[in-house]
């Protein structure tokens, strides 16, 4: 019996987490109306591929400029809406076309056919070649595919390069990281031997670091799945047909070779001129201020149902306790990166208008809940039964036993713990980063992007990091001093 | 007389192990009841059952004529208002001044009011002789101290029956006699009141019936003169013997 309800159970739960995504597949047509409605074009992209799509800093803002951006911009201005911009991991980019975070994507994305079974492409807007980028010291051992025998190679993960260089390159080993970014500080730094990558995007990498080269390792290509086009959730061809018209319209008139990719190279100057990292103060001050928002946010509800759920699981009552236990159990089981990306492309399903931010607010608040209420449980539990006895034989509740007796004295138990935690959570938020939220991480890798500069920015978060968490314990030392009696 | 506490039949029994086999007993208004007795026959075990600090198993606990077993907790909470218990181990609350101590019920649960609880705080640890005490922290007195803000505490809540458990087992010797002597006018005042005790002199000069207790019941009950100088079990005669050497 105890077993069969278990299956129930199960089978319940993974029909539950199915149910958004068939919602989603079922959203057909009428796409192109409802963008019109809204009046906005929600864009995703990552901004880390010039000169398709990359950051620099204007009047103290960050813009999004690239030919991608210009095409999308055009495309905006033919459909009469505003443009919205938002800037992800390459990876994250197909699930937020898929669960409508964003109405489409142009992020330097080849139509290969694994792709075109999730979601529709436009016409191919752009074709460039497949290039390798290299140390300039090796120029003299590397020439095409065959040379880099036994070499480990570097590519996007998810992107057309990684698969050429697994189909081709059987002999070589990959390393597939998220960001260009980081993939080129490997490069430097001896740990991959060649990064795969756009014609483009690697004449803008060599043009900027003085140590590397590129060069065509000749790649065998197909034509029909080698170009970019923008991608749009699955069934929606009035979409499609629209971005078909602007792409033709751009293709008559010439505008990527004549006005867009010169318009980039001029960013792309621009931004090499200035790559101090104090031009990008506001970069990192943004990212501080994003991150400690997360931060303080989620330590204030962690803290508000940890409480409670601390209670719950010391509660007589079954269904509560055991409801607590579930929880805290499940979360403490489960990496914050998963909770993160499930709230923001689960739970972002059902309410499609749920800000990243907010997603990554609720994750690490719930996260933080469940580790909160072990704290807070060994704590209480930490207190003699004695005063529990002292405070019932005078006559007060429980409610008030706990409020007046137990809880002062258990939160100055843990006080050392609770602080861990919160400093914890300053760390660990850095996962939001990963759907696009603007903390320090994701900051860091802006200024990545906008400087082609890999580890001083790292260096200067780290630092930041420090600071803010070193800090945090001077005063979390400050009050456990003054806590003293309580 | 009027009976306070009424136990019928009570029996308590903690898993296999059979603490309280079968007590009948009452306190009348205005008595003192000292209940003396070997280490592990019970006595704590009955004063806890009074207040319901534990569950009996079987049998009724009166007070006031109302039966505490199958009360509400809301009903009991009102019960216990009216009586005070004292334990071996203090139970201060460490995070509270003295003061805050003796306040804390009548503020939060009689809900007299700051400026009231304040003064009768006041005049309770002046009773006890801490009136200096009040701002400070428990843990800044000595265990005697500690106990007669402890007696404050319970006194504060204005009971009509106190109950001591070990009140003075846990304190150093030079400690005892000022405890003692808190509870000695305590009982001169008329308050009824139950103690579980190891202090024979105390026994002897305050209570106005001791009851003996061992194994599970109580086995001897008399006036303080009748039981110490002429105990009629063998159990009795066994302990006082022990406890007088």
């Amino acid at each position: 019996m105890k077993v069969k309800s278990l299956w129930l159970f199960l089978c319940v739960f993974v029909f539950a987490l199915f149910i958004p995504f068939q919602h989603v597949n079922a959203a057909s047509d009428g796409n192109l109306q409802k963008v019109k409605d809204k009046g906005t074009l929600v864009v995703g992209t990552s901004a880390d591929y010039p000169p398709y799509e990359f950051t620099v800093k204007e009047g103290g803002e960050t813009k999004y400029v690239g030919l991608d951006m210009d095409i999308a911009k055009k495309f905006a201005a033919d459909l009469g809406v505003k443009l919205v911009i938002k800037n992800m991991n390459f990876d994250s980019l197909l699930v937020a076309l898929e669960t409508h975070k964003v109405d489409m994507v142009i992020s330097g994305m080849n139509p290969t056919l694994e792709r075109q079974e999730s979601v529709d492409f436009s016409k191919i807007y752009y074709r460039g070649k497949q290039f390798m980028l290299i140390n300039k010291k090796d120029t003299a051992r590397f020439k095409s595919i065959k040379s880099f025998k036994n070499q480990t190679i570097g590519a996007q993960t998810g992107s057309l390069q990684y698969t050429l260089v697994k189909q081709q390159m059987k002999n070589n080993e990959i390393k597939g990281l998220a960001k260009l970014n980081d993939l080129v500080i490997a490069l430097q730094s001896g740990k991959v031997n060649a990064v795969a990558m756009e014609e483009a995007t690697a004449k803008a990498f060599a043009k900027n670091n003085t140590g590397l080269k590129v060069i065509n390792p000749q790649f065998k290509v197909d034509s029909s799945q080698t170009g970019s086009a923008i991608a749009f959730p699955k069934g929606d061809t009035s979409m499609v047909a629209a971005a078909n018209s602007t792409i033709n319209n751009i293709k008559k008139q010439n505008l990527i070779n004549k006005e867009y990719i010169p318009n980039a190279g001029k960013y792309m100057a621009g931004n090499t001129n200035k790559n101090s990292m104090l031009n990008y103060w506001t970069y990192f001050a943004k990212g501080i201020e994003y991150t400690l928002l997360i931060t303080v946010v989620s330590v204030f509800f962690g803290f508000v149902l940890g409480v409670f759920f601390a209670l719950m699981r010391l509660s007589h009552n079954k269904f509560l306790h055991w409801l607590a236990v579930a929880y805290i159990e499940f979360v403490r089981g489960t990496p914050l990166m998963v909770q993160v990306m499930f709230v923001y492309f689960g739970i972002g399903t059902l309410i499609q208008s749920l800000p990243a931010l907010i997603a990554g607010i609720i994750a690490v608040s719930l996260n933080s809940t469940a580790y909160v209420a072990e704290v807070i449980r060994s704590g209480i539990e930490s207190i003699p039964t004695g005063q529990t006895e002292a405070a019932r034989s005078l006559g007060l509740s429980q409610k008030l036993t706990y409020r007046y007796v137990i809880i002062p004295q258990a939160l100055k138990n843990i006080w050392p713990a609770l602080g861990n935690e919160f400093i914890t959570l300053i760390k660990e938020s850095s996962i939001v980063s990963i759907i696009g939220v603007t903390d320090l991480i994701y900051q860091m890798q802006l200024v990545q992007s906008a400087t082609y500069k890999g580890v001083v920015p790292i260096f200067i978060a780290m630092v930041i990091y420090f600071i803010m968490t070193f800090s945090l314990s001077k005063v979390l030392g400050y009050f456990e001093g003054r806590m003293k009696h309580a | 007389m009027l009976n306070l506490i009424e136990v019928r039949n009570l029996k308590k029994a903690f898993g296999t192990n059979i603490v309280l086999k079968d007590i009948n007993e009452t306190v009348e208004k205005g008595q003192v009841i000292c209940v003396v007795g070997p280490s592990g026959s019970g006595k704590s075990t009955f004063l806890r059952c009074l207040n319901v600090l534990e569950e009996p198993t079987e049998g009724q606990v009166l007070f006031d004529g109302k039966d505490l077993i199958h009360l509400n907790e809301e009903e009991l909470n009102g019960l216990r208002q009216r009586m005070g218990m004292v334990f071996q181990s203090f139970n201060l609350f460490p995070n509270m001044s003295v003061l805050d101590n003796v306040k804390l019920a009548p503020l939060r649960v009689k809900k007299v009011g700051e400026e009231k609880a304040t003064e009768d705080a006041k005049k309770l640890l002046k009773q006890v002789g801490l009136e200096d005490k009040a701002e400070q922290y428990p843990e800044s007195l000595s265990g005697g101290q500690m106990q007669r803000v402890a007696i404050a505490r319970a006194l504060a809540m204005d009971p009509e029956v106190m109950l001591f458990d070990e009140p003075t087992s846990a304190l150093d010797p030079e400690m005892v006699g000022e405890v003692l002597k808190v509870m000695r006018d305590l009982a001169d005042s008329g308050m009824t009141m139950v103690v579980v005790t190891h202090e024979m002199g105390f026994a002897k000069e305050v209570a106005d019936q001791i009851w003996f207790m061992d194994d599970g019941y109580i086995q001897e009950k008399g006036k303080p003169q009748d039981f110490f100088t002429a105990p009629k079990t063998e159990r009795a005669r066994a302990f006082l013997s022990k406890m007088l050497q």
